[in-house]
């Protein structure tokens, strides 16, 4: 059975009374669009919203608490959704399954897609859509299953919001602000985007859930890293530590910045900027950048001021906020000079996270939290004994957790 | 209370209401939420004969030609959105003075320019149309059709006509396809 967007059918028509009707699968697919496509079923209440997260099913939260929607993708679509619908709470009157475009393009640029039912893996009704179906649309509303009269009926709804996922989750009554309640992410697909570098997808699952636990998926961001690259770092260096550093922050920088790229330097006496560190060449970065960590010319003393400086310069003019990551494994002695670029610095959209190693002589680094004389705090700091002393999980929480604090203060002050 | 109709279903208006004279054939629906061009639903009303047609052009009451020459229907304006509460248009209908000749009147709606922003009536949400009796302004009967419209473009969703001396409504909800132009050839009109 084709289905016509508009069309309104009763669930029972569709199934034509089959056996096994009380357990069906939704199959979704868009082709032929260059940006990633995020699906997902929306439950609502008799309102018409979202009034319980658990009721978002998506790639990320894979299952309704009652077990009555959950991921269950049938061979040849994108995602699908294995549909028990007794099992429902009643409070839950509509499912909306929904499709978003992460990226520049929209709805009226796919080629085609639909949203089709299946019965013990065999389809039994597809609608059917292509991109003439819309116009400016980045998230749209395919279809919704909803209660009528005490049954379940199908609308092929194929309307939407140019605003994206943001907007849809609005339209649902979801907070999309930085603060208050719960948020509902729009960034969906961290997971997804790592999908090209396995090594990483372990890490998205924990990167996501700190950046859900500190209000961030929603922000933009550049993701800089700074590594210390001074004679006494050679061991870490040398048996692969920096290059976990590298391999544990891309996915912040993938998740951040739009175009998934880590800008990474190296200082010691000198500074060398180094290209961005992304998922094509993250793997081996240490080793062959620049033809590897040994010829970058460090490993000899450390001058922070130098690369605090050349930081500073790329990011001074950039619109979006900074999240500036730097290591350093102690020895610090320029400590007025560090201390007057970093309070001059304060006015522009970088916050500067120190990450102490190795743990000797920090100077001025662990009073930068209370330093005088800025706008706004806009440095972090904590020491670990060893860069992998800590679990990822605690590495991401203890990364992210003053960033969302400049981020509010830059705004009121205007930086952001 | 009113009464609620589904498609097919009538209601004798002149024992839900005695002494019924002058009623408003209201239209309403939902503005839309989503993005993307408005729907802007129109109503119409057509005077027509035992034969279902009508006597001459002047018996289309749509917003360009709002009153009957007896004036006994006339159309009360032209919403292009339906934002807002309540009916977002309605037809004025005068019962007593409806020529003898005349049978039934159909009212009809029809969704403009709806090829080219590619709608149908199973994108609006909860349209209706409902008969009020003017004098107090009760609610008679009420056919919510989103449930029923689907992919038509127009639509006739409910009749008056005579039985005898009584009046009784019927919920048609019956699409058409085309739009306008058809439905007005298809009751005889000359368009």
């Amino acid at each position: 059975m084709n289905i016509l967007k508009g069309q309104r059918v009763a669930l029972t028509s569709l199934f034509q009374n089959q056996p096994q009707a009380d357990c069906f699968q939704i199959g979704l697919c868009v082709s032929g669009n260059k940006d990633v496509v995020d699906f997902a079923c929306f439950g609502l209440d008799s309102q018409q919203k979202l009034s319980d997260d658990a009721y978002m099913t998506f790639f990320n939260q894979p299952k309704t608490p009652c077990g009555a929607i959950e991921l269950s993708t049938p061979a040849g679509d994108t995602l699908g959704f294995a549909c028990q619908l007794a099992k429902l709470p009643t409070k839950i009157d509509k499912l909306v399954f929904t499709a978003a475009i992460d990226g520049a393009t929209s709805m009226r640029q796919i080629q085609n897609g639909h949203l089709r039912f299946l019965l013990a893996g065999q389809e039994v009704a597809r609608f059917a859509f292509s991109g003439a179906d819309f116009q400016d649309e980045k998230a749209v509303m395919l279809g919704e299953l909803y209660r009528k009269d005490g049954t379940w009926r199908f609308s092929a709804v194929g309307q939407g919001f140019n605003g994206g996922m943001a907007a849809l989750v609005q339209h649902f009554g979801g907070e999309v602000a930085e603060d208050v309640t719960a948020p509902v992410t729009t960034k969906l697909s961290l997971e997804k985007k790592l999908a090209s570098a396995p090594k990483l997808i372990d890490l998205a699952k924990k990167a996501t859930v700190s950046l859900e636990k500190y209000q961030l998926q929603e922000t933009v961001a550049r993701v800089g890293l700074v590594l210390d690259a001074s004679g006494s770092m050679m061991n870490q260096y040398r048996t692969g530590k920096v290059q976990e550093v590298i391999n544990r922050l891309l996915p912040l920088a993938v998740h951040f910045d739009d175009d998934a790229a880590l800008d990474v330097w190296a200082f010691s006496s000198n500074t060398i900027a180094l290209p961005p560190a992304t998922l094509n060449n993250y793997a081996d970065f240490i080793d062959s950048t620049e033809g590897g960590w040994r010829n970058w010319g460090m490993m000899s003393i450390n001058n922070e001021p130098k690369v605090i400086k050349q930081v500073i310069e790329l990011y001074q003019k950039t619109l979006l906020p900074v999240l500036v990551i730097f290591i350093s494994d102690g020895g610090v002695s320029r400590n007025k000079e560090i201390k007057d670029l970093l309070t001059s610095a304060a006015c522009l959209p970088i916050f500067w996270q120190f990450v102490g190693i190795g743990g000797r002589n920090y100077g001025v680094l662990e009073q930068l939290d209370t330093m005088a004389g800025r706008v706004v705090d806009n440095c972090g700091f904590f020491a670990l004994d060893d860069l992998n002393s800590v679990s990822e999980q605690e590495l991401y929480d203890r990364l992210l957790n003053e960033f969302p604090l400049w981020l509010k203060a830059a705004k009121q002050k205007h930086i952001i | 209370m009113a009464i609620s109709l589904s498609k097919g279903g009538n209601v004798n208006l002149s024992k839900e209401a005695p002494g019924l004279n002058k009623i408003i054939v209201g239209l309403g629906w939902d503005a839309r939420a989503t993005d993307g061009a408005a729907f802007d639903l129109d109503a119409s009303a057509f005077l027509v004969k035992m034969d279902g047609k009508v006597r001459s052009d002047s018996d289309f009451i749509f917003y360009n030609q709002p009153k009957s020459a007896c004036g006994s229907v006339e159309h009360t304006g032209d919403n292009k959105t339906g934002v807002g509460e309540g009916d977002d248009e309605a037809v004025k209908v005068t019962l007593s003075t409806i020529p003898a000749e005349l049978d039934k009147i159909v009212f009809a709606v029809t969704i403009h320019d709806a090829d080219a922003r590619r709608q149908n009536f199973g994108q609006v949400s909860h349209a209706y149309i409902r008969i009020v009796n003017e004098d107090g302004g009760a609610e008679i009967a009420r056919y919510d059709l989103s449930e029923d419209a689907s992919t038509e473009t127009a639509m006739v969703f409910g009749e008056i006509y005579r039985v005898g001396t009584d009046w009784k409504f019927k919920a048609v909800g019956q699409g058409f396809a085309g739009g306008l132009a058809p439905l007005a050839t298809s009751f005889g009109v000359s368009v």
